[in-house]
């Protein structure tokens, strides 16, 4: 009764959500007449809401027209095949997909929670950017070392506390005698 | 560009595995993914425009400093034993037996490197480290990238570095950090550690891709965002979480180590009955082995166990899987059924000499 004609005696294959990566939150079983059909479903997949609502003709009819509109000009990737996780097909598809993308990113909690808050319509990448050359220093492991110290002498376990405090003098030592950049260099004159 | 033998040396018992010593945190892995500017993504190319991103990036891939002896592998000329054998040998989460015609592999005499040219991205560059050096590691992967001179990469100011997937754009980094933490695990300590340091932007899963079957007591931490965080980030919020669970770890150790708790007992019987599964099973299958002899990893780490290493224990741990196992044993033709056998023989010979001591 909704989209598809039931007058075929074998019955639909399940429409998996693996598909689109999703875990599977619904199995939908639909009898009509003789015919069973069922699908199993992620909790927001464009498919259950088609089945759930799609019983309205005027919204079936307003979203499926909204669908059609966005395409992306250059690989013939659609709004569904992005809404239901599948890969896209080039560069372009960011520019035009780019607020349902987000909101997709977001769904599958694939976005840091302080970002969604904070800037939705700005650039989102904070990173590197393409040739961009980089320092890395060595504060990142500096500062995992100091916050695991803190952990150990806070359960006052004092042998692991000595171990993590020379490893942090190793370090700060090195840091010292050159800068990360020149490291190769030195390395082979040590 | 030449084709492998299924037994070639680069492949099978290849270093970082052969001569790992770690305890706790066995390796990392970081991966690159890049796509080049003005080409649709590798699912929406036709073949002959794969090849033609194939031709341009190989060759500056081959001519890169930070490669030993790079070699490219033709992914319709790579066997798909051999494809097995690589997502072995690179603790890949993604599989590569769907790669086809106009898709490689690169691979450099280190073992370390390994980039996929179109399979989900033109170009994921990705290294092992044992080292626990992140940063480094993410330093040479950056250097390759900054190699491939007159490419340019797709880029979005929004959206970073654009991948197919685009749970995998701006950064395009993915770190994954794997700990062998039988301790906290047999111990039942493993949730409420992980929980006790939860960090939203880390995700914990298993060998196999399943947070619910930690085959081999290896518990595999990745950043779960590559948008939105700085490379720095990610790798500090990996590292600093490491360094925590490996304390865990540590600290439940050495408790054991000193027979204290009720559950020493317990736990010299399941290290005991690893130790009689491996040295005296006719066949065995891969996870009940690599459950065993993460057993016996821990055992050896808390002396009650002698005659072996730590370096042969991991060596172990990587060679029982089925494609390293098959290039092992590479000139005969084995079956199934014979494999388990196989499987149990070489486990017999790599712990000849090894005792139990409690």
């Amino acid at each position: 009764m909704i989209e598809k004609k039931n007058d075929n005696s074998i019955p639909d294959r399940p429409l998996e959500c693996s598909e689109c990566k999703k875990a599977i939150a619904v199995r939908y079983v639909e009898i009509v007449g003789s015919v069973t059909t069922q699908t199993s479903m992620c909790a927001d997949c464009p498919e259950l809401q088609r089945r759930l609502y799609g019983a309205n003709p005027k919204e079936l009819v307003s979203n499926s027209l909204s669908d059609a509109e966005l395409v992306c000009g250059n690989c013939g990737t659609t709004l569904e095949n992005v809404r239901r996780g599948h890969s896209l097909g080039c560069a372009e598809c960011y520019t035009v997909f780019s607020d349902a993308l987000i909101q997709e990113l977001y769904s599958l909690n694939r976005l840091p929670s302080k970002i969604i808050t904070e800037k939705k319509s700005g650039p989102i990448h904070i990173g590197r950017t393409p040739g961009e050359r980089l320092a890395v220093n060595l504060s990142s492991k500096l500062l995992a070392l100091n916050e695991s110290l803190k952990e150990t002498l806070k359960r006052e376990d004092y042998e692991q506390a000595a171990l993590l405090r020379d490893q942090i003098n190793a370090l700060t030592h090195e840091e010292k005698s050159h800068k990360p950049e020149l490291k190769e260099q030195t390395d082979e004159k040590n | 560009m030449r084709k492998i033998d299924s037994n070639h040396p680069l492949l099978c018992d290849a270093n970082p595995w052969r001569n790992n010593s770690n305890s706790i945190w066995l390796a990392s892995t970081l991966s690159l993914n890049r796509n080049l500017e003005k080409f649709n993504f590798p699912n929406k190319l036709p073949e002959e425009k794969r090849k033609h991103i194939l031709d341009m990036i190989t060759p500056k891939l081959q001519a890169s400093d930070q490669l030993k002896n790079p070699q490219v592998l033709l992914a319709h000329e790579t066997l798909p034993i051999e494809k097995e054998f690589l997502v072995e040998h690179f603790l890949s989460s993604q599989g590569f037996h769907h790669s086809s015609k106009g898709d490689a592999f690169v691979i450099d005499e280190t073992g370390e490197f390994l980039a996929t040219i179109n399979l989900r991205d033109h170009l994921t560059l990705q290294r092992i480290d044992i080292q626990e050096e992140l940063e480094d590691t993410w330093e040479k992967l950056v250097k390759v990238e900054m190699q491939l001179k007159d490419v340019s990469y797709a880029f979005n100011p929004k959206f970073g570095f654009l991948s197919s997937d685009p749970t995998m754009s701006g950064t395009g980094l993915i770190v994954h950090i794997f700990l062998h933490l039988p301790a906290l695990i047999y111990t039942d300590n493993l949730i409420e550690a992980v929980g006790k340091y939860k960090d939203e932007s880390i995700e914990l899963t298993g060998l196999q891709g399943d947070p619910n079957e930690l085959v081999g007591d290896i518990v595999v931490f990745h950043n779960v965002y590559t948008l939105g965080l700085t490379e720095e980030t990610i790798l500090t919020s990996l590292r600093t979480l490491a360094a925590k669970m490996i304390i865990e770890e540590k600290t439940i150790r050495s408790r054991l180590q000193q027979n204290q708790g009720n559950d020493v007992i317990e736990i010299k019987d399941k290290v005991s009955r690893a130790f009689g599964v491996l040295m005296h099973s006719y066949q065995i299958e891969a996870i009940e082995a690599l459950q065993a002899i993460s057993l016996l990893k821990l055992g050896l780490d808390l002396k009650w166990i002698e005659g072996t290493t730590p370096e042969n224990l991991n060596k172990l741990l990587f060679n029982i899987r089925r494609a390293h196992l098959l290039c092992h044993y590479s000139q005969d033709k084995i079956s199934q059924d014979e494999l388990l056998h196989k499987r149990a023989e070489y486990i017999h010979q790599s712990l000849k000499g090894t005792e139990l001591l409690v």
